[in-house]
C-alpha cells in the first residue's frame, strides 16, 4: 500500500487480520499454489495469521476461523475461496458466531475469477495473490455496521380485484390477517367475470368465481375499497403508507340495500363496459347482477342531472334515501407492511389493424365480445347471434391479433390459442356452424390443453395454417355475396384461400394496462420493454419486484391463463405471510450516509434517488442538509457519486475501501 | 419420393447477396396473402422465402422475377422481414453469379443501362433534348437546384410531358435550376432491385461524382424511384444531397405563394399513391394537398389508398418485363378509379404513368378517364 | 522482449456483470488473466475518481460493467454510469488518453460467455493500443 499515511491510518495499526485460503478440494488447489498464496498473505500489512485449508466452508473450516478470532484476537477476517455470491453469508455468520461484526469480513474470489478460468499455474497463483492482497487492503478499512430491524406491519394492501387479487386477498385474510383490497371499478371480478366458459374443462367462469367474490365481500379480515384508486405510496417494506382515493359513487353504501329500483327507473343509458359495448347500461348502475359490493354508482358522463342539472329520478324512487348527489371523493390513509399488485391487463384494440375490419364490419368481434355473446348473462342470453339476429352459418376465428407481431406486440399472449379453440367448440356446440381457425402455430401447453385441441379437431373444426391478410365484404363470387371474406395463405397447401363466413372472431392480444407506467412509478417498480411489470428474477423470483415488499401477481406481470394467475397470486400471498410470520424486517446495513458538516443541502441526492431515501430539511443544524432514511435506502451509491461536496458515502463501499483495492490490484 | 437435403452453399450464397433477412421469417404466409399478385394469379412469397431458408431455391423459377417491390408485405410482416432484400438477393444470384438465365427483356435493359447509362439504350448526348423548348439551362456551380427528370421522361416522348410541365412551373416560379444532361445516368434503383448490384454501384458512383463535381446540393426529382435511392441508398456510397420530390416541392411553391393556381379544373380526380413515395417513404399528404390547391378540382379517394395502395406493377424492374394481359395491376387499379367516378387518375411517378397510359389504351378507356402527372395538372392551372 | 500484456481493472456490478463472471467461472470459459475484478453493488456507484485513480495506478484499461438498460437492480444506476463514462471520456481525451482506455459494457447475469469474450476482445484492443501513457510515465 503506497502513498500517504495519515494519522488515522497509523491509528489503524491495531488491525489483526486473519487470512484463510481455501483449496476447495482440487477446484482451486489444482491451478493455484494455495500454500504459496497463504505464505504470501502472511507477509501483508496487519495480517496476524494466514492459513490454507481443504474446505473453508465446511464446519471444521468455519471452526478454524471462529477459534482464531477468539484465540488470536482477530478483528478482521479474509477468506479466499469461491464467489461472495456463493458463501459470503456463510462466513459472515461464522464471524458473527465468534462475536465479530459480519461487516469486518471480506472475501477474495479465487475460484470463479481465477482457478476456473485460467490454466497456467504460475499466472493463476500470481492473480490469486493480487486478489488476496486487495481483500486484505479493503478489510483494513471495513467498519462494523449496525444491523437494524423494524417491526413488520401485518396488514396488507392488494391492488386489483380480478382473480389474482381475489385469490391473494383470500389466502392472506384466511390466516386472519387484515387485507385492504382496492378495486378501481364499481365491482370486483375483473376480466374473469366477463368470461363464459373456461378452457379446457369448460366450467362456467361465473360459477367458479362468484363464490370467491362473495367470500371477499363477507370476509371479516378483508376491507373492500371498490371504486377506489391508490393515489400515493410512501414508506418501505414493513411500513408502507398508502393514500387511497375513494371515488364518489353518489350512493351511500350504508343505506343502499341493492334493490335495483334506481337502475330500473333511470332513463339514461351508456354502453355497457361489462358487455364490451354489446348492450346498454343505465347512468346509475351496478356492472352486473352478482356485483360485489352490490351498490350502484352514478356515471357522471351519462347522468342527466350531472350533464344538464335535471332528472334525479333515482333519488325520487330510492326508498332508503341512499342517493347522494353531494358526495365527493374521499381520501383514506392506510398503513400496511406489504403490497400485492394484481392490476391485470388491457384487451388489445384491434381497430388499429384496419385490414381486419373491426369497427367497420358489424360481425367482426373480439374474443371478449364473443364471451359476452356466449354467456347466459350476456345481451343475447347466451345465443350466438349476428348483429341482425341471425344465427351464423360459418365463423372464422383469427389467431394472433396483435400478438407475435412486431408491429403491435412481439410476445405471444399465451391464452389466445386456447380461447380460440374454446370459441370454436362453443360455436359448434350452439350453432353447428362451419368453423375455421386461422392460426400460425397452435400452442397448447397446459394441463389438458393438447387433449382439448384434439377434442375440438374431432368436432370438425377446420384448421388453416396462415396469418390472415384481410377481411373484406367485397365479394368476387356468388357464394361470397353478403358474407365476410377472410383472405389468407393456407401455408400447408401453399395457396391463397378466400373463406366466406358470417362472423369473424378476433383472438386479441393481452397487453399491459394503459396506465402501467404511472402505476410502476407510484410503487417504484420497473417494467419490461413490453410494458408489463418486471419481476425480480424471471425464473427464480417471479413474484417479487426490485422494491422490497411490493409483489406482483397475475396478468400485470405478463399474459397468463387462470391457473397460472392463481398460482402466482398464491405465491405472492405466501411471501407476504412469511414476512408477517417473521414479524420484523432487517434493513440493509450498507446504506448511504451523509456527513452533515460537508452537506450544503443542494438536493442533488434527493432529485436522483429512485427510492426517495434522502430528504433535504432543517434537522439539528440551522441550515438545510440532506438526511437519508436508511429504511428506504438500497445502497446503490448513485447519491454518493453525484454529491458535489463528497458529503455522501456508502457504508461498506467507502472511497477508501475501493481505492485501497484499486491500489492493491494495480501492484504487480 | 425424392428426398431434399438443405443445401448450405445455396443458403450462404443468398445471404452473401444481402438476403439474410430470411432467417427471421416464421412462415405465417401474411406476405402471400398481402401480395397484389394474388389478385390476378398465384404468387406464394412465403414459399420462396422458405426455399431460401433451406437453400432449395429453384433459380430457374419465373416467380423470382414477379415481385414488384411494392413493399405491402414488408409493411405488414409480423417479424419485420425485409422481403425485398431477399428478392433482390435471389435475383442477384441469378444475374451476377449466373445461377440461371435472366429474362430476356431484363438482360437487354441491363446491357443498355451498363453501356449507355439509361434503360432505353439511347445516346447520352440526347438526354437533355427534352429541355430545349422549355429553355432549361445546364446546371453550373452556384445554380440552386438540380432537376433530375428520370430516364423515362427524358427519352420517352410519351412521358416527356412530365419533365416539360415541371420545367415550365419552375421557370414560372422563378426558380434557379438546371439539368446535367449528358452527365446524368440512370439512378439505378430499379436495376438494383432486379439483382444487378454492380451496375447499380457504378451508376450511383457516376451520378455522385457528376453531382459533386458540378456543386449540386439539392436535387428535385419527378420519380419516386430516383427519390428513394438518392435519399436512402446513395448516402451509404458517400452521396449526401438534399432530395425533394415534385409533390413536395410544388406544395412548397404553392404555400410560399410563388405559384398562383387560378385556372379551374372542374373534374373528379383520384390519386394513385406510388409505392416508392408512399409506403417506402411515407409521403402521402403532400401530393393530395397539391391537388386540392387546384381550383374546381374534386379529389376522391380510391378504395385501397395510402398505406393500402395497390401498386401499378412497375417497380422492382417489372417496368421492363412484359406482364400478361389479365395480370396487370394497373388494369385493376384503373377499373377501381373508373368505378369511383374519377375522370382523371393523377400520378406522381413516371412508371405509374407508363403503366396506366398503357392500361387506358389496351382497355380502351380513353373516353372515360385520362392519366395526368400532378405536375401537368398544376401546370395547366397556372 | 516479450509481448506487452495490458492490465485491466473491471468494476463489475454485483447483480449482472459480476454474476456473469461467476457463470463464466462455473462454465469454465477461459479468458485472459489480465483482468482484475472489483465488485461494486451497482455500476452507478463507480465514481469518476475511482477510474482516474485506476489509470494513475497503472492500469492500461478500465472497464465499467453493469446490467443492460432497463435491467438495473436499482432501476437507473446503469444510466448514471453511462453518463459518468460519457463525461469522463471527454476529460480523458483532453488529458491525451485514448478513448479505448475506458470501456462501458452491459453484461447480463446469463451472459457468462459474453463476459469472457469481452475481456478477450478488450485485451486484444489494448495490446494494439500499447501501454497507457500514464503507465509509461510511471515506468520512466
Amino acid at each position: 500500500m503506497g502513498g500517504n499515511i495519515t494519522a488515522e491510518a497509523l491509528d489503524r495499526d491495531e488491525r489483526r487480520i486473519g487470512v484463510y485460503i481455501c483449496h476447495c478440494g482440487l477446484n482451486i488447489a489444482d491451478t493455484v499454489d494455495v500454500e504459496a498464496v497463504a505464505n504470501y498473505a502472511g507477509t501483508l500489512n496487519s495480517v496476524a495469521v494466514a492459513r490454507d485449508y481443504r474446505f473453508m466452508c465446511s464446519d471444521p473450516g468455519q471452526d478454524l476461523i471462529k477459534n482464531d478470532i477468539k484465540e488470536l484476537n482477530l478483528n478482521r477476517v479474509v477468506v479466499a475461496s469461491c464467489s461472495p455470491r456463493m458463501h459470503e453469508p456463510t462466513f459472515r455468520k461464522a464471524c458473527e458466531a465468534a462475536s465479530l461484526n459480519p461487516y469486518l469480513f471480506e472475501m477474495a474470489n479465487i475460484r470463479e475469477d481465477c482457478s476456473w478460468v485460467h490454466d497456467d499455474r504460475e499466472v493463476a497463483t500470481q492473480k490469486a495473490k493480487a486478489l488476496v492482497r486487495a481483500a486484505v487492503a479493503r478489510v483494513y478499512y471495513n467498519d462494523p455496521l449496525e444491523i437494524k430491524e423494524i417491526p413488520f406491519n401485518p396488514d396488507t394492501l392488494v391492488v386489483g380485484g380480478g382473480i389474482a387479487g381475489i385469490q391473494a386477498a383470500l389466502e392472506i385474510a384466511d390466516s386472519e390477517h387484515k387485507v385492504y383490497l382496492v378495486e378501481r371499478d364499481p365491482s370486483i371480478g375483473g376480466h374473469m367475470i366477463q368470461l363464459d366458459k373456461t378452457f379446457p374443462t369448460l366450467d362456467c367462469s361465473q360459477c367458479i368465481l362468484t363464490p370467491k367474490m362473495a367470500a371477499v365481500g363477507a370476509h371479516p379480515y378483508i376491507e373492500l375499497l371498490s371504486y377506489s384508486e391508490v393515489e400515493e405510496v410512501s414508506g418501505f417494506v414493513g411500513a408502507f403508507k398508502v393514500k387511497v382515493r375513494k371515488k364518489a359513487r353518489y350512493v351511500d353504501e350504508d343505506k343502499c340495500t341493492g334493490c335495483g329500483l334506481c337502475q330500473e327507473k333511470c332513463p339514461w343509458t351508456a354502453d355497457s363496459e361489462y358487455d364490451v359495448g354489446l348492450s346498454k347500461r343505465k347512468a346509475i348502475y351496478t356492472p352486473f347482477a352478482q356485483a360485489i359490493p352490490n351498490v350502484p354508482v352514478i356515471d357522471r358522463d351519462s347522468c342527466a342531472y350531472f350533464l344538464k342539472g335535471k332528472c334525479r329520478a333515482c333519488e325520487k324512487f330510492c326508498e332508503t334515501g341512499a342517493i347522494d348527489f353531494e358526495q365527493v371523493d374521499q381520501f383514506i390513509e392506510l398503513e400496511v407492511g406489504a403490497i400485492i399488485l394484481a392490476t391485470g391487463y388491457d384487451a388489445f384494440d384491434p381497430s388499429t389493424i384496419s385490414q381486419y375490419g373491426y369497427g367497420i364490419y358489424d360481425n367482426v368481434i373480439t374474443g371478449l365480445q364473443f364471451e359476452r355473446l356466449s354467456a347466459a348473462t350476456g345481451p343475447t342470453g347466451g345465443e350466438i347471434r349476428l348483429k341482425d339476429g341471425r344465427k351464423p352459418e360459418s365463423v372464422a376465428i383469427i389467431h394472433c391479433v396483435g400478438s407475435r407481431d412486431q408491429n403491435y406486440h412481439e410476445y405471444c399472449s399465451r391464452v389466445c390459442c386456447m380461447y380460440g379453440l374454446k370459441v370454436a367448440h362453443i360455436v359448434k356446440d350452439k350453432t353447428n356452424a362451419d368453423v375455421y381457425e386461422m392460426y400460425i402455430d397452435m400452442r397448447c401447453f397446459g394441463e389438458g390443453y393438447e387433449e382439448f385441441y384434439k377434442r375440438v379437431s374431432e368436432e370438425g373444426v377446420n384448421f388453416i395454417r396462415g396469418k390472415v391478410a384481410k377481411v373484406t365484404d367485397k365479394a368476387v363470387s356468388e357464394e361470397e355475396e353478403g358474407k365476410l371474406v377472410v383472405i389468407c395463405e393456407d401455408t400447408l397447401l401453399g395457396s391463397i384461400i378466400r373463406v366466406p363466413v358470417d362472423m369473424v372472431v378476433l383472438c386479441i392480444a393481452l397487453e399491459a394496462r394503459s396506465d402501467a407506467e404511472e402505476v410502476a412509478r407510484k410503487f417504484i417498480i420497473s417494467r419490461r420493454a413490453d410494458g408489463f411489470f418486471l419481476e425480480r428474477h424471471v425464473k427464480l423470483d417471479p413474484v417479487a419486484t426490485p422494491s422490497d415488499g411490493v409483489l406482483i401477481a397475475g396478468c400485470c406481470q405478463g399474459p397468463k391463463d387462470i391457473p397460472d394467475t392463481v398460482v402466482q397470486a398464491s405465491a405472492a400471498a405466501a411471501r407476504v405471510l412469511a414476512m408477517i410470520s417473521k414479524g420484523r424486517v432487517t434493513l440493509e446495513a450498507s446504506v448511504s450516509h451523509v456527513n452533515e458538516d460537508l452537506c450544503i443541502g443542494c438536493g442533488r441526492c434527493e432529485e436522483l434517488c429512485e427510492f426517495h431515501a434522502p430528504k433535504v430539511g432543517i434537522y439539528e443544524k440551522p441550515m438545510p442538509v440532506s438526511r437519508v432514511n436508511e429504511a428506504l435506502c438500497k445502497g446503490c451509491g448513485a447519491c454518493a457519486v453525484a454529491c458535489p461536496t463528497g458529503a455522501i458515502s456508502i457504508k461498506h463501499f467507502k472511497p477508501e475501501q475501493i481505492l485501497a483495492m484499486v491500489d492493491a490490484l494495480a501492484e504487480t | 419420393m425424392q428426398a431434399l437435403t438443405p443445401y448450405k452453399d445455396a443458403i450462404d450464397i443468398v445471404k452473401e447477396a444481402g438476403g439474410e433477412a430470411f432467417e427471421q421469417c416464421y412462415q405465417c404466409g401474411l406476405c402471400s396473402g398481402t401480395c397484389p399478385w394474388n389478385l390476378v394469379t398465384s404468387f406464394i412469397v412465403r414459399r420462396l422465402i422458405h426455399q431460401a431458408q433451406l437453400g432449395l431455391v429453384d433459380f430457374e423459377d419465373d416467380d423470382l422475377w414477379l415481385c414488384a417491390t411494392c413493399g405491402a408485405c414488408v409493411a405488414r410482416c409480423p417479424r419485420g422481414v425485409e422481403i425485398i432484400d431477399i428478392m433482390r438477393a435471389m435475383r442477384n444470384v441469378v444475374a451476377e453469379v449466373g445461377a440461371a438465365k435472366v429474362p430476356d427483356s431484363l438482360r437487354i435493359t441491363a446491357k443498355n443501362i451498363a453501356s449507355a447509362g439509361n434503360p432505353q439504350g439511347e445516346a447520352r448526348e440526347i438526354r437533355g433534348n427534352w429541355a430545349e423548348e422549355s429553355k432549361v439551362k445546364t446546371f453550373t456551380e452556384g445554380t440552386e437546384l438540380l432537376y433530375f427528370s428520370c430516364c423515362v421522361p427524358a427519352y420517352d416522348p410519351k412521358v416527356r410531358r412530365i419533365a416539360q410541365a415541371t420545367a415550365g412551373i419552375l421557370n414560372k416560379a422563378g426558380v434557379d435550376f438546371g439539368i446535367l444532361g449528358a452527365k446524368e445516368s440512370c439512378c439505378g434503383e430499379s436495376i438494383r432491385k432486379a439483382g444487378n448490384e454492380s451496375i447499380f454501384q457504378s451508376l450511383a458512383n457516376s451520378n455522385i461524382q457528376a453531382f459533386t463535381e458540378s456543386g449540386v446540393s439539392k436535387v428535385l426529382v419527378s420519380s419516386p424511384h430516383c427519390y428513394h435511392t438518392f435519399k436512402n441508398e446513395y448516402p451509404a456510397l458517400g452521396g449526401n444531397f438534399e432530395v425533394v420530390h415534385t409533390a413536395q416541392y410544388l406544395l412548397e411553391l404553392i404555400r410560399d405563394q410563388k405559384l398562383k393556381l387560378t385556372k379551374e379544373l372542374n373534374k373528379k380526380v383520384a390519386y394513385q399513391d406510388p409505392c416508392y413515395l408512399g409506403r417506402h417513404n411515407g409521403i402521402y399528404d403532400e401530393p393530395r394537398e397539391v391537388l386540392r390547391s387546384i381550383p374546381g378540382l374534386e379529389l376522391i379517394e380510391l378504395p385501397d389508398s395510402r398505406e393500402e395502395s395497390i401498386c401499378c406493377g412497375g417497380g422492382g424492374g417489372r417496368i421492363w418485363i412484359e406482364t400478361k394481359k389479365g395480370e396487370r395491376f394497373s388494369d385493376l387499379r384503373l377499373e377501381q378509379a373508373i368505378e369511383a367516378g374519377a375522370e382523371i387518375l393523377a400520378v406522381a411517378c413516371p412508371y405509374c404513368m407508363l403503366n396506366f397510359d398503357d392500361s387506358v389504351l389496351t382497355m380502351d378507356k380513353g373516353e372515360i378517364i385520362e392519366i395526368r402527372d400532378i405536375s401537368e395538372l398544376v401546370w395547366g392551372a397556372i | 522482449m516479450s509481448e506487452f500484456e495490458p492490465s485491466i481493472l473491471c468494476f463489475a456490478c454485483n447483480w449482472c456483470s459480476y454474476a456473469a463472471a461467476d457463470i463464466a467461472g462455473t462454465s469454465r470459459i477461459h479468458y485472459p488473466p489480465n483482468v482484475r475484478l472489483l465488485r461494486v453493488m451497482c455500476s452507478g456507484m463507480v465514481d469518476a475518481e475511482y477510474v482516474m485513480k485506476a489509470l494513475e495506478a497503472g492500469f492500461d484499461g478500465v472497464m465499467v460493467a453493469g446490467c443492460h438498460i432497463g435491467d438495473c437492480h436499482y432501476i437507473s444506476g446503469n444510466i448514471k454510469a453511462q453518463e459518468m463514462v460519457t463525461r469522463l471520456k471527454k476529460l480523458l481525451h483532453i488529458l491525451g488518453l485514448e478513448d479505448e482506455r475506458l470501456m462501458l459494457k452491459w453484461i447480463a447475469t446469463s451472459e457468462g460467455p459474453i463476459f469472457a469474450e469481452t475481456i478477450k476482445e478488450y485485451v486484444e484492443q489494448l495490446k494494439k493500443l500499447g501501454p497507457s501513457p500514464f503507465r509509461k510515465e510511471l515506468v520512466t
